[in-house]
């Protein structure tokens, strides 16, 4: 059964429209990526499903119910861990977690049981009497996280969790997401980052301007750049690389300087490494090492939007 | 319940003891300042001075008005003068206008008198004169036992204290400097209020707490509810503390009617919330606070904050007038020193009048916006 289902779902600002025509849905259980360069309309997609921002047109539904109609039961079951961290620094990180969850309902010995075990599940368990500005950006956005799920969502929406954050931090939240997700709960996951979303998530949909650009399984996906090569060649300087004489090889789709590494998108059925090397010789181009790159999500956004996802 | 709890959250600020002391040192520090600072400006006591008394003699008993003319003009004779007023309401006034330090009334029924309670000292020679009369009135009319029905109605109860009765005509109290500011400052106090409400909603969103409000199953009325209820809460604290400072420990005078004092203040509390939230949905978020920031200072300038209502003239007092300061200062004044309790419904009326306007367009405003 799916638990969240989106059926052409817009916004529009003035005449700026952020969100175009999006249709997608969530099974229960998954644990959904959604993946967009800045300004793609993710948070504003997010936004509209946790009822923070009115629907322009189309529907949003939440177990099968109308968000719109059934405001109160689709915000009991959604929990969002917003893009920025959301918390009173003026109160422990306790009471954080107690006021929020208190908000839902949750009442008595239940609300202290809930807002320890949130805390423990976010590794704050022993510092739940600290105020929050005695914390390391890491240790907020996990209470930040912690104040989304002591009410035990069924959707839990996650909004560039791990943005700025410590390895060992990003690290202790993606091993939470995957826990939460063991213990039932649906995830949609939002990021910058695309091993995380490689790593974690079950299936993916790609925002790039308003539109959904594509949607499956990361198999699916990199199905789309079977049909493409990537070849990277590491140089000693990329001083006298041009990159229009590069762009003229025979199957070359696109090239992309990076530091020292000169990337290569092309046709796969072209075999035009020779020429690659070739041309970088007649540049006075010192080749370091060449390899040829697996297709992953980075690839397959850029070859779906012309544009890298990390600027 | 949710508003309650969203209340509660507010409420934890008390905590901060910086700003707790802050908030109640800041008043209380200047009330000291300007009251001793200005000390000079008012009228505080009165030097013990001329004794003037007032009376009517509504008696129909003969000896009793020949033993009062009497007495009269023996007084006369020591100094103290008894002048016969027309009307009783005249006599009241008299006293309270502070021209005389008492006011008697003699009818069959006994003598009254109403004492100034600003000339304590010199009310309190006249009172104990009085009583003095009636002692040596009961005892000649005892002696003479012309017409005992009509004398035993006059004295009945027998002791003296019974018959004059004291009661006391606050209205020609004045407040010292001290008072004076404490009324003031506190006042002025309450008003800054406003600076902090246009704020109220802004820091939700600043630190983006609003989102998470949002999205828990709570209505953005709740939420408005909750924040109004708990900024209320912790002024009426503060305020509560400041007054009973000023009472204890600089024995400010709060009248007869501190409950009402509170409701006045309360009122004031009320109407500063709902100024600076209204505003910060009205004007855009800089302008409200320059806005609020005028109001205050010309509000505080001309509202008798800094030197009472009564110092303008012409132009400047009719402008006093529209000052939140001036009509809630002006109750505090009436209630503490006139006893008019009735200052207070026109003080309340005009301050939660306006609170509903405000608060209503604030809660219109934002109903129609996304977000808080
Ligand atoms: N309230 C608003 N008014 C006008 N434009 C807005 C508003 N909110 C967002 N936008 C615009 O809508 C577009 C989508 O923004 P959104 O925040 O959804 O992007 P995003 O994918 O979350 O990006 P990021 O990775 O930077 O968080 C952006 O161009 C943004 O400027
Ligand atoms: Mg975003």
């Amino acid at each position: 059964m799916n638990i969240l289902e989106i059926d052409r779902l817009s916004k529009t600002f003035g005449d700026f429209v952020a969100v175009d025509q999006v249709s997608l849905s969530i099974g229960e259980g998954e644990i959904f990526g959604f993946l967009g360069a800045n300004g793609a309309g993710k948070s504003t997609t997010i936004h509209m499903i946790a009822s923070l921002l009115r629907i322009s047109k189309g529907e949003i539904r939440l177990l099968g119910k109308d968000i719109t109609k059934h405001a109160n039961f689709a915000k009991k079951n959604i929990g969002i861990v917003p893009q920025e961290i959301a918390i009173y620094e003026d109160m422990t990180a306790y009471e954080n977690v107690r006021f929020f969850a208190g908000l839902y309902g949750i009442r008595g010995s239940e609300l202290k049981e809930r807002t320890l075990e949130a805390l423990e599940f976010v590794g704050l368990g022993d510092k739940h009497a600290v105020y929050p500005k005695h914390f390391s950006g890491g240790m907020k956005r996990r209470l930040n996280i912690a104040c989304a799920i002591a009410h035990r969502p069924k959707l839990l929406i996650m909004d560039e969790p791990t943005v700025g954050i410590d390895p060992q931090s990003r690290n202790h939240i993606l091993n939470s997401v995957k826990k939460l997700n063991e213990m039932g709960c649906t995830i949609l996951y939002t990021s910058h980052y695309m091993e995380e979303v490689e790593e974690i998530c079950t299936r993916i949909a790609i925002i790039d301007h308003g539109k959904i650009i594509a949607q499956g399984t990361k198999k699916e996906l990199k199905a789309i750049v079977t049909d493409q090569k990537n070849i990277w060649i590491e140089v000693r300087s990329t001083e006298n690389a041009d990159p229009g004489k590069l762009r003229e090889i025979a199957g070359v789709k696109q090239v992309e300087i990076e530091d020292r590494v000169i990337k290569f998108t092309s046709d796969a059925g072209v075999n035009n490494l020779n020429k690659m090397i070739q041309q970088l010789m007649a540049d006075e181009i010192e080749i370091r090492s060449v390899e040829e790159q697996e297709p992953n999500l980075e690839s397959v956004f850029l070859t779906l939007t012309g544009r890298s996802l990390r600027d | 319940m949710n508003i309650w709890r969203i209340a509660l959250k507010e409420l934890l600020t008390l905590r901060d003891v910086k700003m707790l002391v802050f908030m109640i040192a800041t008043p209380v520090l200047l009330v000291l300042i300007l009251g001793t600072i200005v000390a000079n400006g008012f009228h505080g006591s009165v030097a013990v001075g001329e004794i003037r008394v007032l009376y009517t003699n509504h008696s129909q008993e003969p000896i009793l008005a020949d033993s009062w003319n009497r007495f009269v003009e023996q007084s006369g004779r020591s100094g103290i003068a008894f002048e016969r007023v027309r009307a009783s309401a005249d006599g009241k006034l008299e006293v309270e206008n502070n021209r005389y330090v008492g006011y008697v009334e003699i009818s069959d029924t006994g003598i009254k008198y109403y004492g100034n309670s600003r000339s304590r000292v010199e009310s309190d020679i006249a009172q104990s004169m009085i009583t003095a009369f009636e002692d040596r009135y009961r005892l000649a009319s005892a002696v003479a036992k012309e017409d005992p029905e009509q004398a035993g109605v006059l004295l009945s109860g027998g002791e003296s204290t019974d018959h004059v009765s004291e009661t006391s005509v606050n209205g020609a109290r004045q407040p010292g400097a001290t008072d004076y500011y404490a009324i003031a400052m506190i006042t002025l106090i309450v008003l800054y209020g406003a600076m902090t409400a246009a704020q109220l909603i802004e820091t939700e969103r600043k630190r983006r707490t609003a989102v998470r409000l949002l999205a828990s199953p709570v209505t953005k009325a709740e939420i408005f509810a909750g924040k109004v209820a708990g900024n209320l809460l912790q002024n009426a604290i503060y305020i509560l503390v400041v007054v009973l400072i000023c009472k204890y420990m600089f024995n400010v005078y709060w009248g007869e009617h501190l409950g009402l004092v509170f409701l006045v203040l309360l009122s004031e509390i009320v109407f500063a919330l709902s100024l600076g939230l209204g505003f910060s949905y009205i004007f855009r978020e800089k302008a409200a606070g320059s806005i609020l920031m005028m109001i205050i200072q010309v509000g505080a300038f001309v509202g008798g904050s800094y030197f009472p209502v009564d110092a303008l003239s012409g132009f400047m007092r009719t402008v006093a007038d529209f000052s939140p300061l001036e009509w809630t200062n002006d109750a505090l004044l009436q209630i503490i020193y006139a006893d008019h309790a009735a200052a207070a419904v026109q003080a309340i009326s005009l301050n939660i009048g306006f609170s509903v306007l405000l608060l209503v367009a604030a809660l219109l405003i934002m109903k129609r916006r996304e977000g808080l």
